[in-house]
């Protein structure tokens, strides 16, 4: 195996084996990962901080281990990179901020301990949007996001590091969160998988809080057997995070064969009709796959998904709000024009709105389930509205049209984080264009259902490393 | 953008976001995005059960699950 060039193909899963196995060693492997990520980061702005010494140490740390046959994690030397709003014991994470916790965390958040506990190498914190409040990759204090497709277009965001280092091939997964959209919007934009699990399945402690009634620790891999991998890893009960769910983690990586055939898929077409129709014609292009997979198509209809979407925002906005009122009064200026305008709109919603999209929630779930999913197992609709913009498109920046723009980009993926329900995304066939995806939204704590869709997927359309297009 | 007041000090005027010291019109961009969104939560609160209880999503979650 040639080190630098081979390793950037492989899957978590198999470099895990292959460190297992001694093919390469986790000292190589992280030297290599760390060549790419500064590779990544000249064209696509991916990396906040690289933790090179630390890296290569807890990498030898790993081969010991592993040389001893004392290694006993999944992940064991496998060097991964992560979205730069989780704690680490004595380290500030970013939040994509010029403002961000004052003092060093005491304490790893609590997916950062899990995936340290299965082995993995953390070889750097990752770009994200400003507080992670903003869904196209723009960071107006940091710098924005490029996408290594076409660096003058957007990653998406808020994971905008974690989807375009993966899809430039640097890390084969990392770590991300979902609001309104931040894990599927950039690994559409970047041609790349996620899964934004079911809410409560993953622990959010120690992670920088947006909105917690809609907050979704996730993941954005090449392969989706990482995505199954890595989910079973961190997800499960955590007393840090008291809403985290108490029901049993399933055996995600022995579920990725389940069979697919015979699955029900519902397709909403008014809905999807709101996309433009390059965008419906990708949805049938990947519909079209699913087909060949042995999925059955149906109708669906997500009813009231406009309402739904008003509900999702009177949820969200003042929980933003509150997460940040003592540092938008005390550094007002320190905010980037973007999520202070957000923010600054947020305080207009009346507390007992706020209070009424949270109690509808449990109602308005049920109705949905009831509907979508009465006769089907999963459903598909498009993650961007769009083909791929550039940054100047979307370079909004405060002015007051934000709310209706950023809105319109993520009309098929905040209210999903309403629902609270699981998503895979997959990257549509590409066919030589720009990257895209589409989201597969199933039941609750579906997800081994989503994953083992997401597998059967990639046997027809192989995950790909970003390819320089302009 | 107009620059906003720095006080730490509690909001006198009781209007939302005083303390932000916004413009007229960014204010009334602001109210009027949160009009339409009031809209829909009245239209909810009309069919919703007065037991309606924040807690239902958790419980309709675990109830719904299909691992």
């Amino acid at each position: 195996m040639t080190v630098s060039g081979d390793l950037s193909k492989l899957s978590a899963v198999a470099l895990a084996a292959a460190l297992r196995e001694r093919k390469v060693s986790s000292e190589e492997a992280t030297a290599a990962t760390l060549e790419r990520l500064a590779a990544a980061h000249e064209l696509t702005h991916c990396v906040i901080a690289m933790e090179k010494e630390e890296a290569l140490a807890a990498a030898r740390t790993a081969d010991k281990a592993l040389a001893a046959g004392a290694a006993r994690g999944a992940l064991a030397g496998v060097p991964l990179a992560h979205k730069d709003m989780f704690d680490r014991a004595g380290k500030i994470a970013s939040w994509g901020a010029k403002i961000r916790a004052d003092k060093p965390a005491a304490a790893d958040a609590t997916v950062i301990a899990r995936l340290k506990d299965a082995g993995s190498v953390y070889a750097a914190a990752l770009h994200l949007t400003e507080f992670a409040f903003g869904p196209t990759g723009h960071n107006y204090v940091l710098g924005h996001a490029r996408n290594p497709w076409d660096p003058a277009r957007i990653t998406g965001g808020s994971s905008a590091g974690t989807a375009a280092a993966v899809a430039y091939g640097a890390i084969p997964a990392g770590l991300g969160s979902d609001t309104a959209g931040s894990l599927r919007v950039p690994a559409a934009c970047c041609g790349v998988a996620s899964i934004k699990p079911t809410w409560s399945r993953v622990s959010r402690a120690g992670g920088m809080p947006l909105a917690p009634c809609l907050d979704t620790v996730g993941f954005i891999a090449r392969h989706v057997e990482d995505l199954a991998l890595l989910l079973g890893t961190v997800a499960g009960a955590d007393p840090r995070d008291p809403a985290t769910s108490h029901l049993p983690v399933p055996d995600y990586m022995a579920r990725l064969d389940d069979p697919v055939r015979g699955l029900k898929i519902g397709v909403d077409a008014a809905l999807i009709g709101d996309a433009h129709p390059d965008v419906q014609k990708l949805v049938d292009a990947t519909l079209a796959v699913f087909a060949k997979i042995g999925l059955e198509r149906r109708a669906c209809t997500f009813a009231g998904w406009q309402t739904i979407d008003h509900l999702t925002q009177l949820a969200q906005l003042p929980e933003a709000a509150s997460e940040h009122y003592h540092y938008l009064r005390s550094r007002p200026g320190d905010y980037g024009p973007q999520v202070r305008a957000r923010l600054e709109a947020a305080h207009f919603v009346p507390g007992v709105d706020h209070l009424t999209a949270k109690r509808a929630r449990g109602t308005i779930l049920k109705r949905t389930l009831d509907s979508v999913f009465k006769d089907c197992d999963v459903a598909i609709l498009p993650v961007l509205p769009d083909p791929l913009p550039t940054i100047a498109e979307l370079d909004v920046a405060g002015s007051p049209s934000v709310a209706a723009l950023l809105g319109r980009f993520i009309r098929f993926t905040r209210a999903i984080n309403y629902l609270g329900l699981p998503t895979v995304v997959l990257p549509t066939p590409r066919s030589g264009g720009l990257p895209n995806g589409v989201q597969i939204i199933g039941r609750p704590f579906s997800e081994a259902r989503l994953l083992a869709i997401g597998k059967a997927y990639q046997r027809e359309v192989p995950p790909e490393i970003a390819q320089r297009l302009q | 953008m107009a620059s906003p007041s720095t006080s730490t000090q509690p909001d006198a005027t009781g209007a939302p976001a005083s303390y932000l010291d916004l413009p007229a019109e960014r204010r009334a961009a602001y109210q009027s995005h949160t009009a339409l969104l009031c809209k829909t939560a009245a239209e909810i609160a009309r069919e919703l059960p007065l037991q309606a209880d924040e807690t239902d999503f958790a419980r309709v979650l675990t109830e719904e699950a299909r691992p």
